[in-house]
C-alpha cells in the first residue's frame, strides 16, 4: 500500500504544568517499522495518541502524507490503533469485533464477511469468529486487536506496547510474527515500547526518547553501536560511562585523560574538549595479565566474577576508582581471572566512544554492578 | 490461646465443654465461625419479623398476635366485610398508586441519571468536583428535609405544581436520579475510557460509539440501578406522605403505617406481604440481568460493581 508517511513537526503537549511532549519532531517514510522506545513517562505513548487522535497536541502539527491531522476527530483518521490492553468490546464476538469498523463504512455485507474471514485468515484466527474475548488467551486476544485494526487496511498502524501484558516467550514469538506481517502488509507501523530487545528486533528505525524529547532516532544496531547521548548508551543494553576531560583530535582520534591515564577514543565526537563522557560496551572491554602494557590499558583490580552461563561477568576496579564490567566469552576452559587479582583493563580505541553531552543519566555504579 | 492443642488440658487429659466451644467458634484454621454465627444471628433478628407479619396474613382470625388457622381469605375474599388485597378499594387504590409512582419513577429517573452519569463521568475541569459532590447530596439529605423542602416549594413558589401524583413523581425522581448516578458512574469507572477510544479509532462517532459501545457496556449497571429505583420508590413513605393530597393519592406504606395507627388487619398484612414480593423481585431480576450481562468478565468487577449486582 503506498502512502503512510508520518511527520510530527514540532509536536507539543502540556497537561497543566506537565510538558509531556516537548517539542518533537519525527519522520516515518511509509512502510516503515518506526518504534517509539523509551522509559515510562518519556512521553512516548502521548506522542502516539496524539497521532491516534485521542489527545489534542497543545501546537505542533502532524502530517499523514502530508495533510494536516492534528486538529482531526480520531474518527476520522486513516489510522488504527491496537491497544496495550487490546480494548476488544467484551459485548460482541471476535467476529463483530473485527467487523465493527467495515460497518461503520457502510460496506456491503458480503465485503465484510469477506474481509473479516481474509484478516482472521491473516492473524490464523480462521475458526474462532464465534468466541468472545474473554474466552481467548491474552495471545489471541492480541491477534484479534491486530485484525480489527488491521482489516480497515490503515495507511499507519499504532501499536501501543501491544505485547507488553504477554509473557516473555510468547512476547518473543510475537515479535517475530509482528515483524513478518508488517512486511507481509507493507504498511507504517509506529511501535511504542520500553522494552528495548523487541525495539531492536522489529524496528527499521528506533527513535529513543526521554523526557519529552528524542534523544536518537537511527536503526537499531545504530542506538546500540553509535549512541550519540549519555542516556542512549545507558538506556540500550549495559554501558560502562566513565566521565573524562577531552582534549580534542589527534590522527583521528580524541585524547581524553580518565584521572591520571591518557586514553584515546576512535568513535563518536571526536573534536570534543573539556568534561565529557565516554563509554564502552562490556563486550569490547579486555583483560589482560597485570604485568602486560600498551595503550588504553589501565591498572585494576577484580571485584566480583559473575557466572552467566554462555559468558562471564567480571566487575573491576578500576585504578582511578571508576568500576566498569567486563563480559568475557564462556570458551569452556576456566576463567584467569578471579576476586582480588589484579589485572590490566584493555579499552581498545575503536570500541570507545566519545559522548557530546554530560547527560542526565548518571554513572549509577551500583547499577553497572547489578546488571546483567 | 489459638491452637487447641495449646490450651490448658484438664487433668482427665481432654478438653472442658467451655473449651471445646471456644476453639470450635475461634480456630483459626477453621471457617470463621465466630463470625458466620453473628451473620446468622443478624439475619434471624432481620427477617423473622417480616416473616411473622407474613405468617398472619394468612390467619383465619383478625388478630394478629394470636394464630388460628390457615387462610387466603385476606387475599382474596370477596366478602367487603373482609377487605381482601383484592377486593378493597383502598388497598387496591394505594397498590395502584404505589405501582404508578416506582414504574414511572423508574422510567423518567433512570435515563437522566445515565447521562448525568456519563456526563460527570467525561466533565474535567472548574466546577467537575462539586457537581460530583452534590450528585450524593439527596443520598445524605435526612428525607423528611427533602420532603418538607419539597412541599414548601410546591406550595409556595411553583404553584403551578399542586401536591399528589405529579409532586409524589417529582419527589421520587429526585432521590432516585443519585442512586442511578452513583452506581452508573461507578460502572464508567470502571469500564474506563478505552473502549470508546477504540470506537472511534476504529472510525465512530462519539454518538454511535455511545449507542454501540458504551450503552451496552453499561446495560448491567443500567439495569441494576433501575431495580433499585423501583425498589427504593415503592418502599418510599416520607416523600410520599409530605407531597400527598389526601386518601386518593396514598401509596402502601401510607396506608399501612394508617392502618396500625388505627385497625391493622391481616389484610395490611397482606398488601405489605406484596409489596414486598414486588420488591424482592424487581432486586433479584436486576441482579440476574447483570449477572447475565456480566458473566465471563472475570476478576474485574469493582465495588461499585459489588453494589450494582447486589441491589444494595
Amino acid at each position: 500500500m503506498a502512502g503512510g508517511e508520518v511527520k510530527v513537526i514540532d509536536l507539543v503537549k502540556q497537561f497543566g504544568d506537565v510538558t509531556a511532549v516537548d517539542g518533537i519532531n519525527l519522520e516515518m517514510p511509509g512502510g516503515e517499522f518506526f518504534s517509539m522506545l523509551g522509559p515510562s513517562g518519556c512521553g512516548k505513548t502521548t506522542t502516539l495518541r496524539m497521532i491516534a487522535g485521542f489527545e489534542q497536541p497543545t501546537s505542533g502539527q502532524i502530517l499523514l502524507d502530508g495533510e494536516d491531522m492534528a486538529f482531526t476527530p480520531p474518527h476520522k483518521r486513516n489510522v488504527n490503533t491496537v491497544f496495550q490492553s487490546y480494548a476488544l468490546f467484551p459485548h460482541l464476538s471476535v467476529q463483530d469485533n473485527v467487523a465493527f469498523g467495515l460497518r461503520r463504512q457502510k460496506r456491503p455485507k458480503n465485503e465484510i464477511r469477506q474481509r473479516v474471514s481474509e484478516a482472521l485468515e491473516l492473524v490464523q484466527l480462521t475458526g474462532y469468529e464465534k468466541r468472545k474475548p474473554a474466552q481467548m488467551s491474552g495471545g489471541q486476544q492480541q491477534r484479534v486487536a491486530l485484525a480489527r485494526a488491521l482489516v480497515l487496511k490503515p495507511a499507519v498502524l499504532l501499536l501501543d506496547e501491544p505485547l507488553g501484558a504477554l509473557d516473555a516467550k510468547l512476547r518473543k514469538a510475537l515479535q517475530i510474527e509482528l515483524k513478518a506481517l508488517q512486511q507481509q502488509v507493507g504498511i507504517t507501523f509506529v511501535y511504542v515500547t520500553h522494552d528495548q530487545e523487541e525495539a531492536l528486533t522489529m524496528s527499521d528505525r528506533i527513535a529513543v526518547m526521554n523526557d519529552g524529547r528524542v534523544e536518537q532516532v537511527a536503526p537499531p544496531h545504530e542506538v546500540y553501536e553509535e549512541p550519540s547521548t549519555t542516556f542512549v548508551a545507558d538506556f540500550l543494553g549495559v554501558s560502562n560511562l566513565m566521565s573524562v576531560t577531552a582534549h580534542g583530535n589527534s590522527d583521528g582520534r580524541c585524547r581524553v585523560s580518565l584521572g591520571d591515564f591518557e586514553l584515546y577514543a576512535a568513535r563518536g565526537e571526536t573534536h570534543t574538549t573539556g568534561e565529557t563522557r565516554i563509554v564502552i560496551r562490556p563486550e569490547r572491554v579486555r583483560l589482560e595479565p597485570h604485568d602486560s602494557s600498551g595503550e588504553n590499558s589501565v591498572p585494576g583490580m577484580v571485584q566480583r566474577v559473575v557466572y552467566l552461563g554462555n559468558s562471564n561477568q567480571v566487575i573491576v576496579g578500576l585504578a582511578n576508582g571508576d568500576r566498569l564490567q567486563a563480559l568475557v566469552q564462556n570458551t569452556g576452559d576456566e576463567l584467569a581471572y578471579k576476586q582480588g587479582d589484579a589485572v590490566r583493563v584493555q579499552l581498545p580505541a575503536d570500541a570507545l566512544r566519545v559522548l557530546t553531552d554530560t547527560g542526565t543519566a548518571p554513572i549509577d555504579e551500583d547499577a553497572v554492578a547489578a546488571a546483567v | 490461646m489459638s491452637r487447641p492443642a495449646e490450651l490448658p488440658r484438664r487433668a482427665g487429659g481432654g478438653f472442658s465443654l467451655w473449651q471445646r466451644a471456644f476453639g470450635w467458634a475461634t480456630n483459626p484454621w477453621g471457617r470463621p465461625r465466630f463470625l458466620a454465627l453473628v451473620t446468622w444471628g443478624y439475619m434471624a433478628w432481620a427477617i423473622l419479623p417480616v416473616l411473622v407479619a407474613i405468617q398472619f396474613s394468612f390467619n383465619d382470625s383478625r388478630s394478629l398476635s394470636s394464630w388460628h388457622s390457615f387462610t387466603t381469605k385476606w387475599y382474596t375474599s370477596s366478602d367487603p366485610a373482609i377487605e381482601s388485597v383484592l377486593h378493597s378499594a383502598s388497598l387496591r387504590g394505594a397498590l395502584d398508586q404505589s405501582l404508578k409512582l416506582a414504574v414511572l419513577d423508574v422510567v423518567i429517573a433512570t435515563p437522566i441519571g445515565v447521562l448525568l452519569a456519563i456526563g460527570l463521568a467525561r466533565w474535567r475541569g472548574r466546577g467537575s468536583g462539586p457537581s460530583n459532590f452534590l450528585m450524593l447530596f439527596p443520598l445524605v439529605t435526612p428525607e423528611i428535609v427533602s420532603g418538607v423542602a419539597l412541599l414548601l416549594l410546591f406550595t409556595k413558589m411553583l404553584t403551578f405544581i399542586h401536591t399528589g401524583t405529579t409532586a409524589q413523581l417529582l419527589g421520587h425522581v429526585t432521590f432516585s436520579i443519585s442512586y442511578v448516578v452513583v452506581i452508573v458512574r461507578g460502572r464508567l469507572f470502571s469500564i474506563g475510557r478505552q473502549y470508546e477510544e477504540a470506537a472511534a479509532d476504529l472510525g465512530a462517532s462519539p454518538s454511535v460509539a455511545l449507542l454501540r459501545v458504551l450503552f451496552p457496556l453499561l446495560l448491567p449497571a443500567i439495569v441494576a440501578s433501575a431495580a433499585i429505583v423501583f425498589a427504593i420508590s415503592i418502599d418510599d413513605f416520607v416523600i410520599s406522605q409530605w407531597l400527598s393530597n389526601g386518601a386518593n393519592t396514598s401509596t402502601v406504606p401510607m396506608l399501612i403505617y394508617d392502618a396500625t395507627r388505627s385497625t391493622p388487619l391481616p389484610s395490611t398484612d397482606g398488601i405489605a406481604t406484596v409489596i414486598m414480593l414486588i420488591t424482592l423481585a424487581s432486586v433479584v431480576a436486576g441482579v440476574m440481568v447483570y449477572r447475565f450481562f456480566t458473566r465471563g468478565e472475570g476478576g474485574t468487577s469493582s465495588a461499585i460493581d459489588d453494589v450494582a449486582g447486589f441491589g444494595i
